[in-house]
């Protein structure tokens, strides 16, 4: 199958569930019985029929349902999300403040991730019940199993308070400013300005609650890199290729890494989820102005459009990655092109 | 090491049991008179918290609420589950694809985005937590038993019972689940840890019981504002872990005993 074929069948698919995206936070958004109105008016406004009244109206809440999902719909394909009840400000605007910060977050995390879990997932596997796996299985389970809001806790109170080592919440310490915005990751955008002192303290404020989230999906990716490369090393092309007189680390690399990679890429692709699920934790005790903290405000004020308009951004970040995998699938494994 | 986790989990169930008999306070009387005391001050073996509640008493009841969430979020989630997978798998066609697009759907969503617009939808408490967390546990159950039903509803056992003129309900009841069951006691296992570790992620983020009651993971958000007395977090935040770790023990054993061919390792 070309290139091509497989590409846009692959994008078709992703379209039916983007919808199913929309219409399902809409209906979590609806379906409940909770009153926005009690959740963001004033509670002394709670008697003034007239503010009620007017509260409804603006926010199309006096209109059937379906009528809402579709007006949605429609607005959401001209880029307007609705406006936050929360911050007063358009959903997308919001979105756009807050999302470099979460990108630049998980971004480093999951670099972390990806790095700490496939060099230690290897070097397990390939020296099997040596010191170092018996040291990567054991982190494996406490990656895992530990609570990252516990580990963001130890972290900050060992390294930042008591050593000193690296910064506390937030960005940049209070006194210095955003480095001028251009994609609004600011170790990125401190770099293009040349603040390389920016970009420091940018770095130290980012390399806890980079570490702490991606030690999460390290050990995941970790335990399947190790078991991926263990059952590929057994096979008998590892065995033709040494018997060839290979070199050793030429075998790893080339011979079983590339072809234990499809169980890897589809854990990472998978782990997006993961990423999110402690950017929501993480960014609450860092301080982290990023859509995770977001998220939160506006399931807990009820604010429908913007916990709308989050839902359905992170859901197609997901749907998108895993499109991206499914795209990196047809260069790892030839036999999709053949099929 | 599934011993080690059997034991552990073991000991947790008895503390939660048995949790007046061990605790040395009342996990709900306020003193302020003791509060913030450090380890070992005034009969506080674990110190107490800004309201003077003994740390160590708190953390013992924790354990009463913590595993029966953990056990009935994996419990209903995978009963749903099953059920869905089931039906999809057996149903085929139309149902199929449309049962599996909605599974789709629900594994979209992060799972804590998710739980937390339906538990501050629902209201904050327990039960809704549970039930939000029920919301997004169980379509890998679903993923899970569609395609092994679909497996083996081919063979020829299956054949035989319809032969034997068995209605379609009880083939897939008595002669198709049965044989599927095993993966996704093993993916129950497996998952506890991770259900636990939710539930507590959930209560850290506020969405969980009310911040009065001894629950591990509110007890580490109340520690957020009085950092520097490390005990108020660390001594729950390690309960969570130690009950989690020990969970992913006995998932991985149990694993390794249904899959002989990972057990070779």
């Amino acid at each position: 199958m070309p290139l091509q074929v497989f590409f846009l069948r692959r994008l078709l698919l992703t379209i039916p569930l983007l919808v199913g995206i929309t219409l399902f936070s809409f209906i979590i958004a609806n379906a409940v019985p909770s009153d926005p109105v009690s959740a963001n008016i004033p509670q002394n406004a709670f008697d003034n029929e007239e503010i009620i009244a007017a509260f409804r109206a603006k926010w199309g809440l006096d209109k059937p349902p379906h009528e809402q999902y579709l007006t949605y719909l429609g607005n959401l394909l001209r880029g307007d999300l609705g406006v936050s009840i929360k911050t007063s400000k358009p959903v997308l605007e919001d979105i756009r403040q807050f999302l470099p910060a979460t990108v630049e977050l998980a971004g480093f995390a999951i670099l972390i991730g990806m790095a700490l879990g496939i060099g230690t997932g290897i070097v397990s596997a390939v020296w099997r019940n040596s010191i170092a796996d018996y040291l990567t299985r054991g982190y494996v389970v406490i990656g895992v199993s530990f609570p990252i809001f516990v580990l963001a806790l130890i972290g900050l109170n060992v390294l930042h308070v008591q050593w000193g080592i690296v910064a506390g919440p937030g960005r940049l310490d209070f006194i210095i400013r955003d480095p001028p915005a251009v994609t609004g990751l600011f170790m990125v955008d401190a770099a293009i300005a040349g603040q390389w002192d920016k970009f420091a303290n940018a770095f130290s404020h980012i390399i806890l609650p980079a570490f702490v989230l991606g030690s999460f999906v390290a050990g995941i990716i970790a335990r399947i890199t190790r078991s991926s490369m263990l059952e590929v090393l057994g096979m008998d092309y590892i065995r033709t290729a040494r018997s060839h007189g290979l070199r050793e680390r030429r075998v790893v690399i080339r011979h079983a890494l590339s072809n234990a990679m499809i169980p890897i890429v589809t854990v990472i692709g998978l782990s997006t989820a993961n990423l999110m699920t402690g950017a929501v934790l993480i960014e609450s005790i860092f301080a982290w102005p990023g859509i995770g903290r977001y998220a939160f405000r506006a399931a807990t004020s009820q604010d429908f459009p913007a916990i709308m308009g989050v839902s359905i951004l992170i859901a197609s970040i997901y749907v998108m990655v895993n499109f991206l995998v499914d795209i990196l699938y047809y260069f790892l494994d030839p036999r999709i092109r053949v099929a | 090491m599934v011993v080690v986790g059997f034991l552990v989990v073991a000991g947790w169930v008895l503390v939660a049991l048995l949790a007046p008999n061990f605790a040395t306070h009342d996990p709900l009387s306020q003193d302020v008179s003791h509060r913030l005391d450090e380890p070992g001050e005034n009969g506080h073996i674990w110190g107490a918290d800004a309201l003077g509640r003994d740390i160590q008493t708190r953390v013992l009841y924790g354990a009463r609420i913590t595993i029966p969430a953990g056990l009935a979020v994996i419990l209903l989630g995978s009963t749903i589950g099953v059920l869905m997978g089931a039906t999809a798998g057996w149903l085929g066609g139309l149902w199929d694809e449309l049962l599996m697009r909605i599974t789709e759907l629900f594994m979209a969503f992060p799972t804590i985005i998710l739980a937390m617009a339906i538990t501050a939808a629902l209201g904050r408490d327990i039960r809704n937590a549970i039930i939000a967390l029920v919301i997004v546990w169980w379509p890998s159950y679903a993923r899970l038993i569609r395609g092994i039903v679909l497996e083996i509803k081919h063979n020829e056992y299956v054949d035989a019972a319809h032969c034997a003129g068995a209605t379609g309900v009880w083939i897939l009841f008595r002669t198709i689940l049965p044989n599927a069951i095993a993966p996704a006691i093993v993916l129950m296992t497996l998952d506890i840890g991770n259900a636990i570790l939710t539930f507590a992620g959930l209560s850290f983020l506020g969405l969980g019981p009310p911040p009065t009651s001894p629950e591990w993971g509110s007890m580490v958000n109340a520690g957020l504002d009085n950092f520097s007395q490390w005990w108020m977090w660390l001594f729950p935040g390690m309960a969570i872990a130690s009950l989690v770790m020990a969970f992913n023990f006995i998932g991985d054993g149990i694993r390794d005993i249904f899959d002989p061919r990972l057990r070779r390792d």
